[in-house]
């Protein structure tokens, strides 16, 4: 007669139960490590989910593709993410595998919105969209009509979190907003939140058709659908099913062609990105993001293994524990599939228990993992998604540490368990060839960290080509403009502060054209250059240095002046540049200056050609003070613009430094978090060291009473318990130092600026990894060697 | 019930070969209760085992209710002994993690006997055990005296024809012994074969034959009168 399954079920959760209530120290060791492996492991792979789920709430996915366009070719080229404004109009009007299309631009004109003499400033992403942006995209509009979201030119749709900062819980639909105490928009449509997992972000949106108007007849681009040179709109297609997406691109860039004279062939070529892949890679189908989520999928295996091993090791180490029981068990007749299933089910049970406590450590630590990861995700246990992400993860990570020792538990022959000749089950070579495996995941995670943190340093301390220390800026706007020499006059007399100046910021450029030309300008050589409108003052207050000619001086020719960086001078191939012509847009002017190169973009780019026009009142202003000046450096300004301003908009400042750093807000979050990962997994890792180590110290209880009858001293018996875990550690170094080096060089290759490498980091690592091990050894080592040989010996 | 015939069992390592049974042939007859004694080494364990099916001999005969079983794989061996054989051993060997009660029900799950049934017949031998007022301690709970009774409840909890028992007092005091051995003659007298191994002359004398072992053979048999 077969044993009836819940008969042996029962009995297996009595057995499994009572084992972990019994092993109390060793069960805490597993289920701690399984908890905290299990809860991080989860952290990570939920984060990887969500930023592999970006933008697929679109249903037309697979055919919505974003155009870029090549500009150059060979070393030069680059591939830009926006195109120029015409593209959709054509592809929609001449290509045939082109559904729909529709253009997303950035609106940067309005501050403020008021309504009923309640004003609020503007705290979201604003975007000029096509009416299109409704139908191609699957972002839905709650209130108005998808197919005419915009009725007129001065149509405004909120996102829903907007319209009830303004409106409450009234209707929005129809009412007036007024623009910087200027323009009024009508209210055409609420659409819901823009979730944090699109790529387009935006909680105000206008019509393309408003963003037309700000194009001249006397412009050298007299429409939006004529400009060609300018590209600053992200282009979506909607493509035809089964459309060739090269095909489409071919047919644009024949289109640009035909309609831009002139232009070079490699220039404004044409490449369709699928919108899949638009978060995680750049235009140039390199990965941007992708790179990041490939190396934290890969960190959380590495510790959901570490886990695994921590409990392989254990259960394997202890199992001669288990001998007697396994053989009296299949003396009264249990077969092997059933003490099989017997061990597989106590890792069930383990990792149900370690299961639930990380479901719990998560909910308590989401909060700080979202401020270090800088997204907003949440642990929803009703989502299907993150029961995939569990399922996947908790059923791995069971399967492997359940096989095995349930394997070798399973094994025991009846016999020499009973006469105690049972050993500990497995070879005491795999459990040290998991230890090493688990010491050099650690010490590779812990060099990464190491090499990641001195790259940042690397970019905080580097010379830069300007003086971003102690400068802050302030928005000018329309109340401030007319008054802006009086101000920056004013404020130069303070001696808080060492200089005023207006213009853009140089922290990062705003945009690009290849509207360029200059003397000698060969026909297939094209620019692709950043313009920076400044003041007379930028380049002075901010140190940029000069390597030839002079600055900016106020005088009215100055509007036709530019100056040039080294690298603009360089790729244009001009000699003595100093006075020679060029032509940006629509002015033909002259070379006043060459500035020495500086970043105005990450490290992780060489820095591009830059040029720049001069304009005394554009952009922000700009103001030098000192670290103990600055409060009241910034109280002076405050007060002057509170003059202008009257109290709104409220007065805001910023550290050009804190705008700095914001372009390494990824990389300080992936070292933050690659901190907090190796931290873990030498957690775990130690955890599963000192149950070793206790079980080693346990078992050789007899060797130390004898031997320090015989005369061992603490040093002693301490140095015989520690020195094989430490070799293994040791041995960990050496495999993984060299693998972690040439992973970390290769990252650093998406660096144009790297920092230096020492080979010191490998030792240093292994260093700090010896000490946390020797740490967690010695306190069972010490603890063993102290213990009375009376006691131990007792027995015998 | 049980004829083994020149059975043979040699240990091997790399230098050295020992023979644990020479050619060693035994007849038991059902409802017997036999003792097999001798020195130390002198192979009585191996026989032991090789009876209860837990290993396999290395040539000879083994015939158990007519069924030649050497050479039996594990699993048939192991079919067998679950149906066949009860243990009882001289360091009691019960489940630490299990009750007494748990203990004595084991077999009973392995053979697949339903849990109302079970728990009746566990009940029905605790009792004959005079353990039952300990049925839900566990072993640890328990004197030497109390382990050896549940282990022997648990023996013979399937009813097997045969209870082989490996020097079943060897832990326990004079008063203790005496009741095992006790317990193991009324056994006998229901009908069970049993085959002891021990190094008391006291206990063999509990037996209706006694085999003495030497060197992996018999040197002597003495009827029990």
């Amino acid at each position: 007669m077969k044993p009836s399954k819940p008969a042996m079920i029962k009995n297996y959760l009595k057995i499994a139960w009572r084992n972990i209530v019994n092993k109390k120290v060793y069960s805490a060791i597993n289920i701690i490590g399984l908890t905290v492996g299990l809860a991080v492991g989860l952290l990570i792979l939920l984060w990887v989910q969500d930023e592999y789920s970006y933008d697929k709430f679109n249903t037309k996915i697979d055919r919505i593709y974003k155009v870029n366009a090549s500009m150059g070719s060979g070393a030069s080229q680059q591939v830009w993410s926006g195109v120029q404004p015409p593209v959709a109009f054509y592809a929609v009007k001449e290509v045939p595998g082109v559904e729909d299309a529709t253009r997303i631009m950035g609106a940067w004109k309005y501050s403020k919105f008021t309504y009923q003499n309640r004003g609020l400033r503007v705290t979201v992403p604003m975007k000029f969209v096509d009416d299109s942006f409704f139908t191609v995209f699957d972002y839905k509009l709650l209130k108005g009509n998808p197919k005419r979201p915009f009725p007129n030119v001065q149509s405004v749709i909120l996102a829903e979190s907007e319209a009830k900062k303004y409106f409450g819980d009234a209707e929005p639909i129809g009412k007036v907003l007024k623009a910087n105490n200027n323009d009024l928009f009508t209210v055409s449509g609420v659409m819901a939140d823009i979730p944090s997992n699109s790529t387009i972000q935006a909680g105000i949106l206008f019509s393309t058709e408003l963003k037309k108007r700000e194009y001249s007849t006397k412009d050298m681009w007299k429409s939006m659908d004529e400009d060609w040179g300018d590209y600053y709109t992200e282009t979506y297609l909607l493509i035809k099913p089964n459309a060739s997406t090269t095909t489409i691109a071919n047919k644009l860039t024949a289109i640009h062609m035909k309609l831009q004279k002139g232009i070079k062939p490699t220039d404004g070529v044409y490449q369709l990105q699928p919108l899949a892949m638009v978060h995680l890679y750049n235009a140039n189908g390199s990965p941007a993001g992708a790179q990041i989520v490939k190396i934290f999928t890969i960190v959380a295996v590495l510790i959901l293994l570490i886990a695994c091993i921590n409990y392989i090791n254990l259960s394997t180490a202890r199992s001669v524990l288990r001998s007697k029981e396994v053989s009296v068990r299949k003396i009264i007749g249990a077969e092997r599939a059933q003490l099989f299933f017997q061990f597989v089910f106590e890792t069930v049970l383990c990792f149900a228990i370690a299961m639930i406590l990380a479901f719990a450590l998560i909910y308590a630590i989401m909060p700080i993992y979202n401020y270090i990861a800088r997204k907003e995700m949440h642990f929803n246990l009703l989502s299907a998604g993150v029961w995939e992400v569990i399922g996947l993860t908790v059923i791995g990570t069971l399967i492997l540490s359940s096989i095995y020792p349930a394997i070798l538990l399973s094994s025991f022959k009846p016999i020499d368990a009973l006469r105690a000749r049972a050993t500990g089950a497995g070879s005491g070579t795999f459990r040290k060839v998991l230890v090493v495996c688990q010491f050099a995941f650690s010490i590779g995670l812990i060099i990464g960290t190491l090499v990641i943190n001195s790259q940042l340093n690397y970019i905080r301390t580097a010379q830069i080509g300007y003086d971003r220390d102690h400068v802050f800026s302030v928005g000018i706007n329309d109340n401030i403009m007319p008054h802006l020499d009086a101000i920056k006059t004013e404020l130069s007399r303070h001696t808080e502060i060492l200089g005023v100046a207006a213009g853009a910021s140089l922290v990062s450029s705003d945009g690009s054209t290849g509207d360029t030309d200059w003397d000698g300008k060969p026909a297939d050589v094209s620019m692709i250059i950043n313009p920076f409108s400044v003041d007379k003052d930028m380049l002075s207050v901010l140190r940029v240095k000069f390597a030839a000619g002079r600055n900016f001086t106020g005088i009215k020719s100055d509007s036709a002046h530019f100056i040039l960086n080294e690298t603009a001078v360089h790729r244009a191939g001009i000699k003595n540049p100093v006075g020679k012509r060029f032509h940006l847009w629509q002015t033909d002017g002259t070379i006043i200056g060459v500035v020495k190169d500086f970043h105005f973009a990450s490290l992780k780019q060489t820095i591009e050609p830059a040029i720049f026009l001069y304009n005394e009142k554009s952009g922000s202003l700009f103001i030098r003070t000192t670290g103990k000046d600055a409060a009241a450096a910034i109280g002076l300004v405050k007060n002057i613009y509170d003059q202008y301003n009257h109290g709104d908009p409220p007065f805001e400042y910023k550290f050009i430094d804190d705008d700095f750093n914001r372009l390494y807000k990824s990389e300080q979050s992936t070292s933050a978090l690659f901190n907090v990962f190796a931290c873990i997994a030498i957690f775990i890792s130690c955890l599963g060291l000192f149950g070793l180590a206790t079980y080693t110290a346990q078992v050789k209880v007899k060797e130390i009473g004898i031997r320090k009858v015989l005369g061992a001293s603490v040093l002693n018996i301490t140095t015989m318990l520690s020195k094989d875990f430490l070799l293994l550690v040791i041995i960990s170094l050496v495999i993984a130092g060299p693998i972690a080096w040439y992973a970390m060089n290769k990252w650093l290759q998406d660096y144009a600026y790297q920092v230096h490498l020492s080979w010191m980091l490998i030792p240093l690592a292994g260093i700090a990894a010896l000490l946390i091990a020797l740490i967690t050894i010695s306190f069972q080592a010490v603890k063993a060697a102290l213990a009375n040989p009376v006691k131990s010996l007792r027995s015998e | 019930m049980i004829k083994i015939t020149d059975l043979e069992k040699f240990y091997r390592t790399e230098e050295v070969e020992t023979i644990a049974l020479n050619k060693l042939s035994i007849d038991v007859k059902e409802g017997e209760f036999v003792a097999i004694m001798g020195p130390s080494g002198c192979g009585k364990s191996t026989l032991l085992n090789i009876l209860g099916l837990l290993d396999d001999p290395d040539g000879g005969s083994y015939l158990f209710n007519n069924i030649e079983v050497a050479g039996f794989n594990e699993r048939k061996r192991a079919d067998l002994r679950k149906h066949n054989i009860g243990f009882v051993f001289q360091s009691f060997n019960l489940i630490d993690e299990l009750t007494v009660f748990e203990n004595v029900e084991l077999p009973l799950i392995y053979t697949g006997v339903p849990a109302s049934e079970r728990v009746s017949r566990v009940e029905k031998v605790l009792d004959k055990m005079q353990i039952m007022h300990r049925r839900n301690h566990y072993p640890q709970q328990l004197s030497g005296g109390q382990q050896q009774r549940v282990a022997v409840a648990r023996a013979v909890v399937n009813n097997p024809k045969l209870i082989l028992a490996d020097e079943p007092t060897g832990n326990l005091d004079s008063s203790n012994g005496n009741e095992v051995m006790e317990l193991l003659t009324d056994l006998n007298e229901q009908g069970t074969t049993i085959i002891m191994v021990t190094h008391s002359e006291h206990d063999a004398r509990y037996s209706h034959r006694i085999i003495r072992l030497l060197d992996g053979q018999t040197v002597m048999e003495n009827i029990m009168i």
